[in-house]
């Protein structure tokens, strides 16, 4: 089999419960993928990528064996970048990238790492001197000095400043020049969308594909799940942008919508979206799938309810079904027809 | 994978540029030290008060300092990138342990010259020091990957350097309870043992037997801290 990632359906179950079903997932050169997952999905990933838990079911192949057939032919075919990886901090960051330049052999110049991370009036400093965002572009200056087709990066710009964020880009863009893979596994939704030219999501109910305009779908393979979702919604799907990205959703996905600024923001999942909607033109759109105007600036997902909250005779709030419990405004006027609309009198 | 000379020196360097910067650890010199300048104010010093000096310093820097630096690696997590390295065990050990090898008996010729002990033959000496800092430096590796972080490490070679250091004091006790005879084969008593056979003018042929205990003690105990190396590199 092709590919310098291939995830064959692999599947973790710990006891009762399901981490995430099978899923078949391939990176192959040149690809910047995102995984959005929980932390516990991709610390459970990770671990499998690295031999420390095995999988319930499947495999994981990288130069074609996996890590139990030949660890060292695996390891040598993949960068694996941890989020909060150790560094040396007692170091000076010259010195940092000359030790991990010979412990991998690398024929790259540390001026030229230097260059690439941004790092050149820090580098006679020591690294605990350095803001958290440097200490992570001092990783990525290590990582670039591992030599191997693929590259793993866990939460790689997570908190960091905008110009870290940039360097990240620019060396994800960089190894894809060079004909690399990079896999992004995150849980910021934002960030993944904006790196990676695939997004894809893992939950309990398996891995998925997140619409953007940008990059094609080769790589992802027959989850008969997926086809079914990709096709026949188009129409109705709910345009956002992030960035210079349109990202799709389907109605189902939304928790509610706020009107902000004569724009409207989307919450899905506990990620914030913009549209270019007004929230009128939204409402006429999402009202036969359930949603309701319950505010002048609000339209929430019915479905997504738990709790309507009197706190006074003129003030409700509706309390949501989702991790955070948000909750929404619920205008007086609106309350006589949530009830109607509920049967109730 | 091949044996890499370069990739044992960068680790060596690395080792060495970053325990220069590490007080904790390096303070940890200066207690054998300490006793050695006590002691040279005594008149008559046996080859046992000698000794109790050379063994300290084996157990507070052979094996304190080598588990600090592993156990460091452990607690920033920078082992595990290490492991997943192309460096092989003999590589990552091997810089490791050449930096304590190199601090060990730095500290042993100082506290030497500061009580006088000149053995009647240095090689022979020599010889008998490099083979139990073998021992040492393994134990103290050991204690690193059995330990998880720095504070941890400290507590846990207390009782080692208690053993190690001073249990050539305890042999006073051995007709009184014959249960510690277990003592007089430990490295540390042999290793006073051969240095007073040495001192009445011993050759090779005589203190083999004990350079042979201290060896045994070596291997022994580099056999299982590579076991247990390959255990943690493959947990799971």
């Amino acid at each position: 089999m092709a590919g310098l990632l291939v995830i064959h359906s692999l599947e973790k179950r710990t006891k009762d419960s399901i981490i995430f079903p099978i899923f078949n997932l391939t990176i192959e050169k040149g690809d910047i993928t995102a995984v959005y997952s929980t932390l516990n999905i991709r610390k459970v990933l990770l671990e499998i990528i690295s031999g420390k838990t095995l999988a319930s079911k499947g495999e994981i192949r990288i130069n074609g064996v996996t890590i139990m057939e030949n660890r060292n032919l695996f390891l040598s075919g993949v960068v694996l970048a941890f989020y909060e990886d150790g560094i040396y901090d007692r170091l000076k960051v010259r010195d940092y990238f000359s030790f991990y330049r010979a412990i991998y052999d690398s024929n790259q110049t540390i001026d030229q790492l230097l260059r690439i991370t941004q790092l050149q009036d820090k580098q006679n400093q020591k690294i605990k001197t350095l803001t958290y965002s440097e200490k992570q572009r001092v990783r990525f200056g290590k990582q670039l000095l591992q030599h191997a087709e693929l590259y793993i990066f866990e939460e790689p710009d997570l908190n960091v400043d905008v110009e870290t964020r940039q360097v990240f880009i620019s060396i994800t863009r960089r190894l894809q020049h060079e004909g690399k893979g990079v896999l992004i596994l995150t849980g910021n939704l934002e960030s993944a969308l904006t790196i990676a030219d695939q997004v894809l999501r893992i939950d309990e109910s398996g891995l998925q594909q997140i619409p953007t305009e940008k990059g094609e779908s080769d790589s992802i393979l027959d989850d008969p799940m997926l086809e079914a979702e990709v096709q026949p919604f188009q129409l109705n799907k709910i345009p956002t942008k992030v960035n210079d990205k349109i990202v799709l959703f389907d109605p189902p996905e939304i928790d509610y919508i706020e009107s902000n600024d004569g724009q409207s923001h989307i919450y899905s999942n506990g990620n914030l979206f913009t549209s270019a909607s007004t929230l009128n033109e939204l409402e006429s759109r999402l009202e036969h799938f359930g949603f309701f105007r319950c505010h002048r600036s609000y339209i929430v997902n019915l479905q997504k309810v738990r709790e309507v909250i009197t706190w006074t005779r003129n003030s409700y709030s509706l309390i949501l079904n989702n991790k955070e419990k948000t909750s929404i405004p619920l205008s007086k006027s609106k309350m006589a027809q949530l009830k109607d609309m509920l049967g109730m009198k | 994978m091949t044996f890499s000379m370069k990739r044992m020196y960068a680790i060596f360097l690395k080792d060495l540029k970053d325990l220069s910067k590490n007080m904790f650890i390096t303070s940890s010199m200066l207690m054998p030290l300490l006793i050695a300048v006590l002691y040279s104010r005594m008149d008559e010093l046996s080859i046992d008060m000698i000794y109790l000096v050379i063994n300290l310093s084996f157990s507070t820097i052979g094996v304190f300092v080598q588990s600090a630096i592993i156990a460091e690696e452990k607690e920033k997590n920078t082992l595990r990138g290490l492991m997943l390295s192309p460096a092989t065990i003999l590589e990552i050990f091997g810089g490791k342990s050449l930096v304590t090898f190199l601090l060990t008996l730095l500290t042993i010729i100082l506290s030497a010259r500061l009580i006088d002990y000149e053995p009647s033959s240095i090689s022979l000496i020599a010889i008998a020091l490099i083979i139990s800092s073998v021992f040492y430096i393994g134990l103290g590796t050991l204690m690193g990957l059995l330990t998880k972080s720095v504070v941890e490490a400290s507590v846990i070679t207390l009782p080692i350097i208690f053993l190690f250091g001073f249990s050539t004091l305890l042999q006073t006790l051995i007709n009184t309870y014959p249960i510690l005879s277990f003592i007089e084969y430990l490295p540390n008593v042999q290793l006073a043992e051969l240095a007073k056979e040495v001192q009445l003018g011993a050759g090779i042929e005589d203190i083999w037997g004990y350079l042979a205990i201290i060896l045994v003690w070596g291997i022994g105990i580099w056999l299982l801290t590579t076991w247990f190396y390959k255990k943690k590199e493959t947990a799971g």
